[in-house]
C-alpha cells in the first residue's frame, strides 16, 4: 500500500487521539468469554461517532466504485490511524494475548485476529468463492444472499446483502473472523462490525494478479498457506497458458457490456479491463470511471471487433443482441449486425480464483485459433463444441446478411 | 382578455421556431464523433435535392442513426413535458404542479423496472422485448395518474389541494417501492433501473416509435388546444369559469387525459427529466404572457429547446462519456426555479 497520502490524512488522522473507548474493552472480554454482553458506551465513543458522522458523507461517496486513489490512501490511512487505540485499549483486559494476533489486510488497517480463525462470516461472493476455493468451506459459517457459487455456498446461513448486512445476523453467527472487500462492502459495516467486537479483514484486489495474491495472503491468514500457494498457482499456472496462446496474437479490440440502454461498459482502473487484456482482448472504452456511461456515437465510431457480456446462462445475452440489432443506433455496429460477440460466466464479475476460468472462456472464443491445437492438454469440452474456425455464436445468426433487416 | 392576434402567434413561434433551428444544427454538430456542418449541409442538399439517398460521409451513419434521432427524441420529449406542465398549472391553479409532482414518473419507473425484471422469462420477439420496457413505463404513468386522479376526487369534484397531496403521497410510495426492488433484486441487475429515475435520452428505438411519439404529441396537444379559451377562464377561478359559461368537468377531464397521455409518452422514452414541465411554462409566461392560447404553442417549443440543449450538454462535457439528461435539467432548473421564485416575491 504505498499510495501517495493526501492532505486529508492529517485531518482524518485526528480520530486516532481518542481516548481508548469502553466499547473496545467490552470487544476484548466478548472475544475471550464469548460473552453477550453488549459493549459499553462512553464519550469518547461519541466523539469519535460525531467525527465518523461528520466524515460519513464523503466516505460513503468514497466506498462507491468511483473511487479516486487519493482519496483511497486518505481512507486506508483513516482505517490505519483508527486502529492502534483499539488495540492498545483491548490488551490490557486481555490475559491470554497470544490466542491473538495483529494483522495488516490490504487496505491498511491493523486487525486483531484471533490465533486460529474457526468461524468465517463472508461478505460478498467472490470471499465466499475464495473460501471455497482454499478448501475452508466447514469454517464458513455465514455469508450474503448473492453467494451461489459454489451451489454450496447457497446452504450457508444468509446474512442478508453485502450492502446491508444484517448486523444481529452477523453476531449471532459467533464469528471470529468477518471477510470484506474494498470495492463492494461499505465502511459504515466495518464501522458497526468494530463497535460490536468483531474484527474484519478486508481484501483490495484490483488486478488479476492482486486476486492471486490476495487469495494467497487470505490463505496465509487463515492458517492454511500450502491450500493458498496451490490456488494461487494454479491460477498463474493457467494465466501463463493462455499468455501462451493468445499473447502473441493482435489483440481484439472488445466492448465489454454491463448494461445497454443506457449504454454501460467498464472502465481502465478495473480488475475486468484486465481480464479482458489477459484473454487477449483490449476495451475500446478508455475511461477513468469505474462503470462509465458510454456514448454510443463514439462506440459507432470505434467499431468494437466484439461485444463481451457476462453471463450467469449464455441464452440471455443472444436475446439481448437479437434486440439490439432491431434498433438503429445499434444495427451500424458490425459487431451487432454481424452476431460477432462472446458470452462468458458472471465469475468475470468477481475478483476470486475462478476468474481464471471466464479469461480461458473468453481468449477460447475471441480466439478459437489458438486453442486448436493440443486439445489433449485442456480439461474443458469447449473446443469440441464450437468449430474453431469461426468464432463461437456466429452461428447464431441465421441469415448470414444481418443488414437486411431494419 | 386581448384579442389574439394571429400575426402575433406566429411571430413569436416563428422567433423560437429559429431558435430551435439553431440549437438543433449545434447539438447535431457537437457529441463524441466530430462532425463538419458544412459537409453535412452539403450531404443533406444532396439528399433533399434526390441527387443520393443516403448522407455518404464516414460520420452519417453515427448522425442519421445516433445523433439526429437523439434530437427527434428531445424535441418530442421535452415539447410534451412542457405542454403537460402548462396544462397542470392551469387546471390545479398551482404554480408548482408539475407531471413529476404528480408521481407520474414513479409510477413509471416501478413498471419499467418490473419490466425488465419479467423480460428474460418472456419469450417475446426481439423486437418487441426492446419495447417492453417503454411500454411498461406507459402503462405505469397512466396508472399512476389514474390513481392519483381519483385520489384526489372530493364528493365527485377534483381537488387541486387534495390532488397534489395525493399525487405527492403516490410519489413517495412508488419510490419506496422501487428502492425495495432495487434492493432486492440481483444487484448486477440495477445499475440499469437506475435510468428510468435520472432521465436519459440515449436509448435507441425503432423508427416507428419516432412516429408514435410524434402523433400522439400532436393528438394529445391538439386537444388541449381546443381547450385553451378555457383554461385562460378557469385562471380566474372554477366557479367564475363555470359561470362565464366553462363547462369545467369536461375541460378537466380533457385536459387531465391528454396531459397525463403527454408525461406517459415521455417518461416511457426518456425516464424522469425533471423540471422541465415545471420552468419552462413559468419561463415562457414571464416572455409571452399566460395567454394560452400563445403559451401553449410557445411552452412546446421552448421545452424542446431546454431538453434539446440540455441533452447536448450531457453528451459533451464528459464524452466520449454522458451524462444522464435529467441530471443536467436539474442542475440548471433548480436554481433557475428559486429564482424565478424570489423574485415572485420581491
Amino acid at each position: 500500500m504505498n499510495r501517495p497520502r493526501s492532505r486529508h490524512c492529517d485531518r482524518l488522522a485526528q480520530p486516532s487521539a481518542r481516548p481508548p473507548s469502553r466499547a473496545a474493552e467490552g470487544r476484548a472480554l466478548r472475544e475471550k468469554g464469548r460473552s453477550r454482553k453488549p459493549p459499553g458506551v462512553s464519550w469518547g465513543f461519541f466523539v469519535s461517532m460525531k467525527i465518523l458522522a461528520d466524515s460519513k458523507g464523503q466516505m460513503e461517496k468514497l466506498l462507491r466504485p468511483h473511487f479516486h486513489s487519493a482519496a483511497c490512501a486518505a481512507l486506508a490511512f483513516f482505517l490505519c490511524a483508527a486502529a492502534p487505540s483499539r488495540a492498545q485499549s483491548a490488551t490490557t483486559p486481555s490475559t491470554d494475548a497470544p490466542a491473538f494476533r495483529e494483522v495488516v489486510d490490504e487496505v491498511g488497517r491493523s486487525v486483531r485476529v484471533p490465533q486460529s480463525v474457526r468461524r468465517i462470516v463472508s461478505l460478498a461472493p467472490s470471499l465466499t468463492e475464495t473460501i471455497y476455493a482454499l478448501g475452508l468451506q466447514e469454517r464458513l459459517v455465514g455469508d450474503t444472499d448473492y453467494c451461489d457459487y459454489p451451489p454450496d455456498a447457497q446452504k450457508k446461513p444468509k446474512v442478508g446483502g453485502g450492502i446491508n448486512p444484517s448486523l444481529e445476523k452477523i453476531a449471532s453467527l459467533h464469528p471470529d473472523l468477518v471477510l470484506v472487500i474494498k470495492s463492494y462492502n461499505l465502511l459504515e459495516t466495518v464501522h458497526s462490525l468494530e463497535e460490536l467486537g468483531i474484527p474484519s479483514y478486508a481484501t483490495d484486489p484490483h488486478n488479476i494478479d492482486e486476486i492471486a495474491a490476495s487469495a494467497k495472503r487470505l490463505a496465509d491468514l487463515l492458517g492454511v498457506p500450502d491450500a493458498g500457494a496451490t490456488v494461487a498457482d494454479e491460477m498463474r499456472q493457467r494465466l501463463a497458458d493462455v499468455q501462451l496462446r493468445v499473447g502473441a496474437l493482435p489483440p481484439k479490440r472488445v466492448l465489454f457490456v454491463i448494461w445497454t440502454q443506457p449504454l454501460i461498459s467498464v472502465g481502465k482502473n478495473t480488475f475486468l479491463a484486465d481480464a479482458l487484456l489477459r484473454a487477449g482482448a483490449v476495451s475500446i472504452v478508455d475511461s477513468q470511471q469505474n462503470w462509465p456511461q458510454v456514448s454510443l456515437e463514439e462506440v459507432a465510431r470505434l467499431q468494437p471487433d466484439y461485444l463481451v457480456f457476462a453471463e450467469s446462462h449464455g441464452e440471455s445475452a443472444s436475446r439481448e443482441v437479437e434486440k439490439l440489432a432491431t434498433l438503429p443506433g445499434w444495427k451500424i455496429l458490425n459487431a451487432v449486425s454481424n452476431r460477432r460477440y462472446a458470452v462468458i460466466s458472471d465469475a468475470v464479475n468477481r475478483p476470486a480464483p475462478r476468474i481464471v476460468s471466464a479469461i480461458e472462456e473468453l481468449a477460447r472464443q475471441l480466439h478459437p485459433e489458438a486453442f486448436i491445437e493440443k486439445p489433449a492438454d485442456r480439461r474443458e469440452k469447449t473446443d469440441r463444441e464450437n468449430p474453431p474456425s469461426r468464432p463461437l455464436h456466429k452461428a447464431l445468426s441465421t441469415n448470414g446478411d444481418s443488414e437486411c433487416i431494419r | 382578455m386581448h384579442p389574439l392576434t394571429f400575426r402575433k402567434l406566429l411571430l413569436q413561434c416563428f422567433v423560437l421556431l429559429v431558435v430551435l433551428f439553431f440549437v438543433v444544427v449545434i447539438a447535431l454538430k457537437f457529441g463524441a464523433v466530430p462532425v463538419s456542418l458544412y459537409a453535412l449541409g452539403r450531404d443533406l442538399l444532396r439528399v433533399i435535392i434526390g441527387q443520393s439517398s443516403q448522407i455518404s460521409s464516414d460520420y452519417g451513419l453515427i448522425v442519421q442513426n445516433i445523433r439526429f434521432p437523439r434530437i427527434i427524441l428531445g424535441i418530442i420529449v421535452g415539447a410534451s413535458l412542457s405542454v403537460a406542465g402548462t396544462s397542470f398549472q392551469a387546471l390545479l391553479r398551482n404554480p408548482l404542479a408539475d407531471p413529476y409532482v404528480l408521481g407520474v414518473s414513479y409510477g413509471a419507473g416501478v413498471a419499467a423496472i418490473l419490466g425488465l425484471l419479467a423480460e428474460p422469462h418472456l419469450a417475446l420477439s426481439p423486437a418487441f422485448a426492446a419495447l417492453l420496457a417503454p411500454l411498461c413505463a406507459f402503462l405505469g404513468a397512466t396508472a399512476t395518474i389514474t390513481a392519483v386522479y381519483f385520489l384526489g376526487r372530493r364528493a365527485g369534484q377534483i381537488d387541486s389541494a387534495t390532488l397534489l397531496l395525493g399525487g405527492v403521497i403516490t410519489a413517495s410510495f412508488l419510490s419506496a417501492v422501487i428502492t425495495f426492488l432495487m434492493s432486492t433484486v440481483n444487484s448486477g441487475n440495477t445499475r440499469g433501473m437506475v435510468f428510468w429515475l435520472m432521465g436519459n435520452l440515449s436509448t435507441s428505438f425503432q423508427k416507428s416509435v419516432y412516429w408514435f411519439l410524434a402523433g400522439g404529441f400532436f393528438l394529445a396537444s391538439g386537444a388541449i388546444y381546443t381547450t385553451a379559451n378555457d383554461l385562460n377562464l378557469l385562471l380566474s377561478g372554477e366557479r367564475e369559469a363555470m359561470h362565464l359559461g366553462v363547462d369545467v368537468r369536461r375541460v378537466r377531464l380533457v385536459v387531465y387525459i391528454a396531459a397525463s397521455l403527454l408525461t406517459g409518452l415521455a417518461v416511457s422514452v426518456s425516464g424522469a427529466v425533471g423540471y422541465v414541465g415545471l420552468i419552462v411554462p413559468h419561463v415562457m409566461r414571464l416572455i409571452f404572457g399566460s395567454d394560452h392560447r400563445t403559451l401553449l404553442p410557445t411552452a412546446a417549443l421552448g421545452g424542446a429547446i431546454a431538453v434539446v440543449v440540455a441533452d447536448t450538454i450531457a453528451r459533451i462535457v464528459v464524452a466520449p462519456n454522458e451524462l444522464a439528461v435529467g441530471a443536467v435539467t436539474a442542475v440548471v432548473g433548480a436554481p433557475l426555479f428559486i429564482y424565478l421564485l424570489r423574485r415572485r416575491f420581491a
